[in-house]
Order: C-alpha cells, then structure tokens, then sequence
C-alpha cells in the first residue's frame, strides 16, 4: 500500500463551521448527555504580585536598600525586617 | 484531506492505539498526518515523546474551544488530521464529530463497550440530522483474540451488521506490540528493526494486521 499517488484519491467533503451549526452540535450533543466538562478555572482572587513595597512612610531610599538586600539574601523584605528586630533586642 | 476521529464515551477501548496505527501507516504512505491528542491522559503525547514517525505531526492540550479552528488549521492538501478523543462524553466530542469525514468508534467485543459506544453511533446521526449531511461512521472491534472469534463478538458483529452498522474488517487483535509501542514511541516497522527491543509478542503479525486494518479505513475515505 506505498506510493502517495493513492492519497491523493483521499477527499474531504466541505464542512460549515459557522457559530449557529457549533451552538446546534452543541446542543445535540447536551441532549445525549455529551456536555461541557472543560476543567473550571481554580476559584478566589489570584496571589497579588509583589511590588517591593516596604510601608508607604519609609523613605524610597530606605525601602529601596532594604527590598535589595532582603532579595541579595533570598528572604523576604518581613523576614529582614524580622532579623534587625531580633539583633535590636539583643543590644 | 480527510479528518478522522476515533470517538466513543467509554475510556481503555483502543483509540490511541487504532490512532498511533493510522497515523503511522498513513505517514508511511507518503500522507502529512496530523494527530491532535484531546485526552487529559495524553497517551499519545507519551507515545512521542519517545519519537514520532517521519510525517507525523501531534498536537496536543486540544480542548473544546480549541478543536473546531485546530481541526481546520491542520486540514489541507496531502494532510491527513487524526483526533483522538477523550473517553467520556463531552461537548468536545460532539464537535468533533461534526468536522469528521469518517468517524471511528473502536469497541472491545463485550456488552458493555456496545452498549458505551452505541451512545457515539447514536450522537453522529443525530448530528447527521442537525448538520443536514452525512457523516460516515464505522466500528471497529478490538482486542480481540488471535485465535478464536469469541461468541459474544460473532453475536457483536451481527447486532452490529443488522442495525445497519459498518463493522471495519479486520479487527484489531490483542497483541502486545500495540500496547508497547507507547513505551516504544515511532512504529511498528522501527519497532521490528530494531535489535535491542525485546517484545513479547509477534511484531511482523502486528504490522500486517496494522496495514489490512489501515486499508480498510483508506476504502472507506475515497
């Protein structure tokens, strides 16, 4: 059965693809039970991204440094926050 | 080109395997096949992942919106478009089945299976019937055995026959080359050359039912 000569006997008949004849296989289908199982998207509000911001009434330079050496140490910017706290206790 | 869809609401039947089967003899042929893999357990992006036969072009993460344009996108001159479905009964079947030239719906030679896939049989007449134009269908049985032809699948065959079903000849038969080839990845052939595959079962049998099943479907598009 070699020899693309053979495929080329191959047709396809003309199909309409028109948004009435999709909404009418669709509910063909939903009255045989062949419905809309498309997984639903995962529900609430999705994670804020980070903005780097410290507290509105640090100055931008403090923020600034600190956002940079909170992300140079690979923690968060509360995680440094929570370390000075920590040393200012213990002087 | 024609578009094929292996279609039936039942999951385990055969319709990657009778896809890879297809896909790789109509490569072999000479055709651009595209096969868009539309089940969630992505048996066919597994099977090329290994590596795909020369011709074979698979697209996968096909969903209900996507499936009416991805389907029109592959069709063309010298293309042939496979659509393995999902085995449940969706509405991404059902519009599947309305861009097919020829629907597939492989069935084991049990009670169950026919009376699943009966429910495929039954959504592409009605859709024949909304679409005002006809959608040629046919069944395949698989897994069958090698040796027999059980009772149940002589009595299949004729409840199938007397409903004025097409019943593809032959029937795909239970060999351990089609279950492997997803761990194999390419074809049959690539499969029975290589030295270091070790199969348990008989390849060259595997590759001559692959072929008589492939032209019978290649009659049945012309």
């Amino acid at each position: 059965m070699n020899g693309s000569n053979r495929l080329a006997g191959l047709k396809a008949r003309p199909k309409d693809t028109t948004v009435e004849e999709v909404r009418r296989v669709d509910e063909v289908g939903e009255a045989r039970g062949f419905l809309d199982r498309t997984p639903r998207k995962k529900p609430g509000r999705k994670p804020s991204p980070r903005t780097h911001q410290l507290h509105p009434k640090v100055f931008p330079k403090v923020g600034e440094a600190i956002a940079a050496e909170a992300e140079r140490l690979g923690i968060t910017q509360g995680q440094l926050i929570e370390q000075m706290w920590e040393k200012w206790e213990d002087q | 080109m024609p578009v094929i869809v292996m279609a039936s609401p039942k999951g385990g039947v055969g319709k990657s395997t009778c896809t890879v089967l297809l896909a790789s003899e109509f490569a072999r042929m000479g055709a651009d096949v595209t096969v868009l893999d539309c089940d969630p357990n992505k048996s066919l992006t597994r099977w090329a992942s290994h590596g795909a036969p020369s011709g074979v072009t698979l697209k996968s993460d096909v969903g209900r919106s996507e499936i009416v344009p991805t389907i029109r996108s592959a069709d063309g001159d010298g293309k042939i478009v496979i659509v393995d479905l999902e085995g449940v009964a969706s509405q991404l079947v059902s519009r599947a089945i309305s861009q097919a030239d020829l629907v597939i719906v492989p069935m084991q030679p049990t009670a169950l299976d026919a009376e699943i896939g009966s429910e495929a049989l039954a959504l592409v007449r009605e859709e024949e019937e909304a679409l005002g134009r006809s959608i040629r269908h046919a069944v395949v049985l698989t897994k069958t055995s090698a040796a027999v032809k059980s009772r149940v699948q002589k009595e299949l065959e004729q409840q199938l026959s007397g409903a004025g079903i097409d019943v593809i000849e032959p029937s795909l038969v239970a060999r351990a080359a089609f279950s492997e080839l997803f761990a194999y990845g390419n074809d049959l052939t690539a499969m029975m050359n290589d030295p270091e595959m070790m199969t348990g079962g008989k390849v060259d049998k595997a590759i001559l039912n692959a072929q008589a099943f492939t032209e019978a479907v290649y009659e049945r598009l012309k």
